[in-house]
């Protein structure tokens, strides 16, 4: 097959790239450093939002990786590579995230002495909500989703050059299992870094939620960087519209499951009005914090629901490309939403928080150079539906 | 270690047959005498329906009062039948519209008969809130209209919202099969020599020609009608789940209701088809039709919906301890140990337990097992909805209030009517309605594919 010997040789990304990567990094990471000594609370904050935004990237990755396999999903094998990139991130991220551990004080005050001491409510969850059992669980955490990654990729990579169609196989029984241990792991991580911030806060939708929010960014960064490398010739123009369409139909899919979660939480605790669940909702909705939950219906639903809902939408790279950006930027918003009212009575947002998207920005750059880099070729060729995957037709 | 060629895409019907033949068995039950077998089974559904009509005419005569429903547990089997019935319905609209848009090909062998069933079950469930508001004859003003009583409805109860979806989630329902069996009616059309049912059939069937023309249209209208339903299979049963969870009533009120409602409807439902369907695709004969591999990709579902199901299960449990709150954490506790724990631990067993046998391919080709899981979960789904609406009702925040709920002889009379309408409809549909949409079937066969797998 001459399509796929041609995509044996994988292009390098320029340098330009590389050097880009790095300043915008070089940026982030010193105003990142500076705000911990103006405004370490801040810092803290922000950190550990951008650490549950990388989670995310890696995590849904991960996700639509098994979903793939178990699903047995064809029109996705050519951008599976690209998952794979994102998913190799799992162990960096988890090494960024030492940091939210050390802050974890400025974080999470039910790790504070006088707030056990008075505080009934919280005194009552710290079978969970202690230092050394949430420290045990980052790195239960860490260690499941390492050993996930590192196998999946790991056979889909060997089947480059075996063909092996066991392979497949043997992905497909490690995607079955990882799918609980995700949905189990997942849940308590939001649970643990976002949900806790206002430890007297609860909702068993909460997990769902996150996820929701997990999978629209992990397809949306799939989406604009497939889009991006498409553009530039680094997939030889073997991608159609008709692949790129079925991504664009299930960002729609899942811009409407995150609504559909969103607007489930809210319309039950509104409705039931009981104060120990409502005090977080009213807090989101005062002292300037409204103004984001405002940017969360308008731009986290209805803008790109509009954008997305004709059939022309989804497979136009154009408009793909920019709902893409605009959803990961609205993931950020929404675990800013999530956690930040949690330390701040007033609205904040300013310096510290742009170069902490800039810092997250960087990061991605940095790290996707370097794993694709790394990487043989930009689609899985030794994969036995890639055959299939590149006739694929809606 | 099995070996999967995964460079073809499997066939969804077995054994390449020709459209003719294909068009043989799925319309030979229609044209032939109904067997034995198929009299003595209606003749058992028939019964069973008796029994709920008998039950269900007491009541009217009576009143409620003859129910087991008491204070304070004022919802009872009505209300568990109600959403047991309704997350039956559920399977039905999300093969032939979800599905449909995941371009899933196996589902066109059984998304007509869960078509069918969604109606029939829409149809059994909606018959248990008229009846549970006790005098059923002033059904009419659930509806908003302007009357000289000035009576109007409350528009911020989800009741009301009930109202609303599980009709229009009927009526679209309803549609779409219609839509879907219209080119099947032009194919009975065609064959039949009957001319009382030529003239049904022609009428049914709307002028249908076959041409390429009204595919066009018909793919359409199918394609629009598919994204139209696929909300409405999601907001009915997460409007039922609000019935509770806007409520204060510990285990009621709870956020993850929506999701978890949804999926353990689809989860039933899905349960509740494959159960009709090993039977059938026996009696008649279309193993080749409706395949192994198709009931194993059921189960596929259904063993990732029930955990889901399962999800919710451990969530509330975790949260209702987490949330510090100690009326929520005795209701779980109550539930798991209280008087209605043998309730709680057989839906345990049935919705989580049982359907992990489905993680064993062996198990999830295997007819008797697969069937009796399936049971499993029917009675399991039956029971959560009885847990939810009983535990949560008979021990509320004041124990000097408590009681206890055991329904009464009518109770268990109309749910046998429920089951015997269900069944009495689909055996009347088997006779009078291809089971298996044709035009469908013949669309997915390998010979019809030019672009796929290379024996032909």
């Amino acid at each position: 097959m001459s399509m796929e010997q041609t995509l044996l040789q994988k292009k390098s990304l320029p340098d330009k790239f590389k050097k880009i990567s790095f300043l915008i990094f070089g940026i982030g990471l010193l105003t990142v450093i500076i705000s911990f000594f103006v405004d370490s609370h801040r810092f803290a904050f922000n950190y550990n939002i951008l650490f549950s935004f990388l989670v995310s990237i890696a995590l849904g990755n991960m996700f639509l990786f098994a979903i793939e396999y178990l699903a047995g999903a064809v029109w996705s094998t050519v951008f599976r590579r690209i998952n794979e990139i994102f998913i190799s991130f799992v162990p960096f991220v988890m090494v960024i995230g030492i940091v939210v551990l050390l802050e974890m004080h400025s974080i999470f005050h039910w790790t504070y002495k006088d707030v056990l001491e008075n505080d009934e409510i919280v005194r009552g969850k710290t079978p969970y909500l202690n230092e050394t059992f949430f420290i045990i669980r980052f790195f239960v955490y860490t260690l499941v989703w390492t050993l996930f990654a590192y196998f999946m990729r790991k056979n889909s990579l060997k089947q480059d050059t075996t063909y092996d169609q066991n392979l497949t196989y043997r992905n497909s029984k490690l995607s079955a299992f990882f799918i609980p241990i995700f949905a189990i792991t997942i849940t308590f991580f939001a649970i643990d870094y976002l949900m806790s911030t206002e430890p007297h806060w609860f909702s068993t939708i909460f997990g769902v939620y996150y996820f929701s929010g997990t999978v629209l960014s992990a397809l949306a960064i799939l989406t604009v960087v497939s889009i991006l490398l498409h553009e530039r010739s680094y997939f030889d123009k073997i991608l159609k519209p008709d692949h790129f369409y079925n991504l664009g139909a299930l960002l729609f899919a899942f811009v409407n499951f995150w609504a559909y979660i969103a607007f489930s939480q809210f319309l039950l605790i509104w409705y039931a009005n009981l104060p120990e669940e409502t005090f977080w909702m009213i807090h989101r909705w005062e002292n300037g914090w409204e103004i984001f939950s405002f940017i969360l219906i308008f731009g986290h639903f209805l803008i790109p629901y509009f954008a997305l809902l004709s059939q022309q939408a989804k497979s136009n790279l154009n408009r793909l490309k920019i709902v893409s950006i605009w959803l990961l930027i609205m993931h950020y918003v929404d675990i800013y939403w999530l956690t930040m009212p949690s330390g701040f009575k007033q609205l904040v947002f300013g310096w510290i928080e742009l170069g902490f998207i800039v810092f997250c920005v960087g990061i991605i750059m940095i790290l996707f150079y370097y794993r694709y880099e790394r990487m043989k070729n930009i689609i899985p060729v030794g994969d036995p539906k890639l055959k299939r995957s590149l006739e694929f037709k809606l | 270690m099995r070996v999967i060629d995964y460079t073809i895409e499997p066939p969804v019907v077995e054994g390449n047959p020709s459209l003719s033949s294909i068009n043989e068995s799925i319309i030979k039950p229609l044209e032939s005498k109904p067997t034995r077998g198929w009299y003595i089974a209606i003749s058992i559904s028939l019964t069973m329906l008796l029994i709920g009509a008998i039950s269900l005419g007491v009541t009217l005569w009576k009143g409620v009062g003859v129910w087991g429903v008491n204070q304070p547990v004022g919802w009872g089997f009505d209300i568990v039948n109600f959403v047991f019935w309704v997350g039956i319905g559920h399977a039905g609209t999300l093969i032939s519209a979800i599905l449909f848009l995941l371009r899933q090909r196996w589902r066109t062998s059984i998304a007509r008969f869960a078509e069918a069933m969604t109606i029939f079950a829409v149809m059994c469930a909606g018959l248990f809130p008229l009846i549970h508001t006790g005098r059923p004859w002033l059904d009419g003003y659930l509806l908003p209209y302007p009357n000289q009583h000035a009576l109007w409805v409350n528009f911020t109860s989800p009741l009301l919202w009930d109202v609303f979806a599980v009709s229009t989630y009927f009526t679209v329902s309803l549609v779409f099969w219609y839509i879907g069996l219209i080119p099947d009616l032009a194919t009975l059309r065609d064959r039949t020599t009957n001319k009382i049912l030529k003239t049904i059939y022609s009428i049914l069937s709307l002028g249908w020609r076959h041409s390429g023309r009204h595919w066009q249209h018909y793919e359409m209208a199918y394609l629009i009608l598919a994204g139209f339903a696929t909300p409405l299979v999601l907001s009915v049963h997460t409007i039922v789940s609000f019935d509770f969870a806007v409520s204060i009533m510990p285990g009621w009120h709870t956020t993850i209701f929506p999701p978890y409602f949804v999926a353990g409807a689809v989860f039933s439902g899905f349960a509740m088809v494959q159960n009709v369907l090993i039977i059938i695709r026996k009696v008649f004969r279309i193993e080749h039709i409706i395949t192994l591999d198709t009931l194993e990709k059921m189960n596929k579902v259904m063993l990732a919906t029930g955990m889901m199901v399962g999800y919710a299960y451990a969530m509330e449990f975790f949260i209702a301890w987490y949330s510090g709150n100690p009326i929520e954490q005795f209701v779980f506790l109550n539930r798991a140990l209280g008087p209605y724990a043998w309730a709680y631990w057989t839906m345990v067993t049935c919705n989580v337990l049982f359907p992990q046998l489905f993680w064993f391919r062996k198990f999830r080709r295997s007819i008797p097992v697969m069937f009796i899981v399936a049971v499993f979960v029917n009675v399991g789904m039956w029971f959560e909805r009885f847990v939810i609406v009983v535990t949560t009702l008979s021990r509320d925040y004041l124990p000097s209030s408590w009681g206890m709920y055991i329904p009464s002889i009518y109770d268990i009379g109309i749910l046998i009517g429920s089951f015997g309408l269900f069944f009495t409809l689909i055996f009347l549909f088997i006779r009078t309605l291809p089971v298996v949409s044709i035009a469908e079937v013949k669309a997915v066969l390998n010979s019809s594919q030019p672009s796929h797998g290379g024996n032909h």
